[in-house]
């Protein structure tokens, strides 16, 4: 059973107070939410407001569930379900020991995703949008603010950050030729998203030994493939008797499925590497302030291993060509209806096509 | 019984010395296996082996990857890192996080106060804007924690190096073909508490990014190697512990004789493979073979 404990009401603040938040996941339809002129004082009172400081932390902390125990056991029979659906006798064989399969976040969901949604682009090639300029700045405003506590111009500070690394060099040059207005326009986001950041986010204490871009990685399947992550932060000192690392993934962007199943696949490479699971799995909304709690179970973890079976047969599938698309079931991108998760099929099929997460900044 | 635990309990183990006769039957097989090698290299040329050419030999990548070196947080990760850790074991911060800027601040001042650079990126960081400050930070500091987590600090003995220059070595022959490897950490060894001293039995702490690959053995034997080779009055390493913080993988190597022969081996082989690249693309005059690694001296904390 996937546990969902999300920080959010339906009162959630859209990005312009009206209408219905796209990708809001699984659920029944919110209420309708009454504009600003109809909400009485006493109404407006009540109204949900994104968690800051101890409050937050909190949230992160108390999951409500008890932590997993250090089970040594536990990373084992992962490890046994992956090399048992990677290696059975009958299947293709994957890359051979000396190159292996190196398998993201993003490779698996693009893996899975139905024709529908299914993007040409290859490992690691992205097209610079407005959006993913907006997620890199705030993710280097996040970073910069765990390591040192303060921001200071937001836009000079992100692509500063940014020309540090090489592999930015295309979205920096991109940033740089933008049109005086769609520049302003990235920058007022990027501005007011980082001061929610200075707002909203506690200071950690120094014990718990907060590390940003951390990289996690685990080899399965006899060597043959390398699941890897990088998380935007993870709290917590190596367990001893139970789980005690949080993984936290900070997102420019709406909520949206895919979020949930990137965390999960880390809550996997985190057991595989370190034999231990982390008690959560968070995605934090640097535009709304919204939190996404999620407790770490056997049960997640088996279905994230599940789906990374699936995913990496269909990555190896798709190199030699021969896969056909697994329908919507797997695919994060398709809205997902009332009642059903990741890993089930869909009800009535069909996908609306609509792109979510991305971040829209033109209504912001 | 934690991870750190068994980590600690074979690291501080009691050592095992190697004998004279072994070391020196190691050396001779070492000479013997580079010296026709170095005579090959180009007049003015120099070979260097060091930990990244072993690891990228046999793997199809460019021996030499000779790119021009630029500073970027990765080349400042380690020392400062390094840095970091010192501070936190001196009881100076209770932690990575709050040592990490008050460590790059001093070391910073300390070169505008006398223009003596202990670390070389001084200068660099001094010019850097705030946010590409912060990536040097937050780079440094995750590496910091990872190293600082996975040891108990609190059992390390109190003569325990940290950082330290690279062990060099030369291959005596007529042309320059030097072995460099560089530990995290010496740690101090011996058969009854309290009895650690520097000059003793010791054993080598590495960290490396990245996954194990096969050879990771003969891989952490090279650091040990190397340090017997460069101090021939001192022990040689009783024991490498190699530390994967992106895998979450922990080996030990004991050094013996097979262990160190095995690695010679290797160490021949990836030479061949340096002298050969350097002679079919010989470099500027006398460059360094291993150019893509940062000088030497970064390594300093």
């Amino acid at each position: 059973m996937v546990v969902v404990d999300i920080d959010r009401t339906s009162q959630v603040p859209l990005r312009d107070g009206l209408g219905a938040e796209p990708g809001a996941g699984p659920g029944p339809t919110p209420p309708a939410i009454p504009t600003p002129r109809q909400v009485s004082p006493a109404r407006r009172q009540d109204r949900w407001h994104p968690l800051s400081g101890p409050e937050l932390l909190n949230r992160l902390r108390v999951t409500g569930r008890r932590r997993p125990p250090a089970d040594p056991e536990l990373a084992q029979r992962l490890r046994s379900a992956l090399d048992h659906g990677l290696l059975p006798p009958d299947a293709a064989p994957l890359p051979a020991p000396g190159a292996p399969l190196v398998v993201t976040k993003d490779r698996l969901t693009r893996a899975l995703a139905c024709e529908l949604h299914a993007e040409p682009s290859g490992f690691g090639d992205r097209t610079p949008t407005t959006a993913l300029a907006c997620g890199a700045l705030v993710s280097a405003l996040f970073r910069q603010l765990v390591t040192v506590g303060a921001l200071g111009d937001p836009m000079a500070d992100g692509l500063a950050a940014l020309a540090t690394d090489g592999r930015q060099r295309a979205l920096v040059d991109w940033i740089g030729g933008l049109a005086s207005a769609e520049r302003r326009e990235l920058e007022a986001e990027v501005v007011r998203q980082a001061r929610g950041l200075e707002c909203r986010w506690p200071t950690l204490d120094a014990s718990w030994l907060p590390r940003t871009q951390e990289v996690l990685r685990a080899r399965v399947a006899e060597g043959t493939v390398e699941l890897s992550a990088r998380v935007d932060l993870a709290i917590g000192r190596p367990a001893v008797d139970e789980a005690s690392v949080a993984l936290l993934e900070a997102t420019s962007g709406s909520r949206c499925r895919q979020h949930r199943a990137d965390l999960h696949f880390y809550a996997l490479v985190e057991t595989l590497r370190s034999g231990v699971p982390p008690f959560v799995v968070a995605t934090y909304y640097t535009r709304t302030g919204e939190l996404d709690v999620e407790p770490v179970t056997e049960e997640l973890l088996s279905a994230a291993a599940r789906r990374t079976v699936v995913g990496i047969r269909s990555i190896s599938e798709l190199e030699r060509g021969t896969a056909v698309r697994p329908p919507g079931g797997l695919c994060v991108r398709c809205t997902p209806l009332p009642g059903w998760g990741l890993g089930h099929p869909p009800v009535g099929g069909g996908a609306t096509g609509r792109r979510d997460g991305e971040l829209d900044l033109g209504a912001a | 019984m934690s991870a750190i635990d068994r980590t600690m309990h074979g690291l501080l183990a009691p050592p095992r010395v190697l004998e004279d006769a072994d070391r020196l039957a190691v050396r001779t097989l070492l000479v013997a296996g580079l010296s026709p090698l170095a005579e090959q290299l180009p007049v003015g040329a120099q070979a260097v082996v060091s930990l990244p050419a072993l690891r990228r030999m046999g793997t199809g990548a460019d021996p030499l990857l000779e790119e021009p070196f630029t500073w970027k947080p990765a080349y400042v990760r380690r020392s400062l890192g390094l840095a970091v850790v010192q501070a936190c074991a001196t009881g100076h911060f209770r932690a990575p996080a709050q040592a990490v800027a008050p460590v790059a601040d001093a070391a910073v001042e300390e070169w505008s106060r006398t223009g003596w650079r202990t670390f070389h990126w001084e200068p660099w960081l001094a010019g850097l804007a705030p946010g590409a400050r912060a990536v040097v930070l937050a780079d440094a500091l995750t590496w910091a924690t990872a190293l600082w987590s996975a040891l108990d600090w609190g059992a390390m003995p109190g003569a325990t190096q940290i950082g330290g220059l690279d062990d060099q070595w030369v291959c005596p022959a007529t042309r320059t073909l030097r072995l460099r490897a560089r530990s995290e950490l010496r740690v101090p060894l011996s058969g009854s508490p309290g009895d650690a001293h520097p000059g003793g039995p010791s054993a080598l702490v590495s960290v490396s990014s990245g996954c194990p690959g096969p050879g990771w053995s003969e891989e952490l034997a090279y650091l040990a190697l190397v340090a017997g080779l460069r101090s021939p009055s001192r022990p040689v390493p009783s024991r490498v512990l190699g530390l994967w913080p992106d895998a979450g993988f922990r080996g030990f190597v004991e050094i013996d004789r097979p262990v160190l022969e095995g690695t010679v081996e290797r160490v021949v082989a990836t030479a061949a493979g340096l002298v050969q690249a350097r002679t079919t693309r010989p470099g500027p005059g006398g460059a360094d073979v291993d150019a893509a690694a940062p000088p030497s001296s970064l390594a300093a904390a």
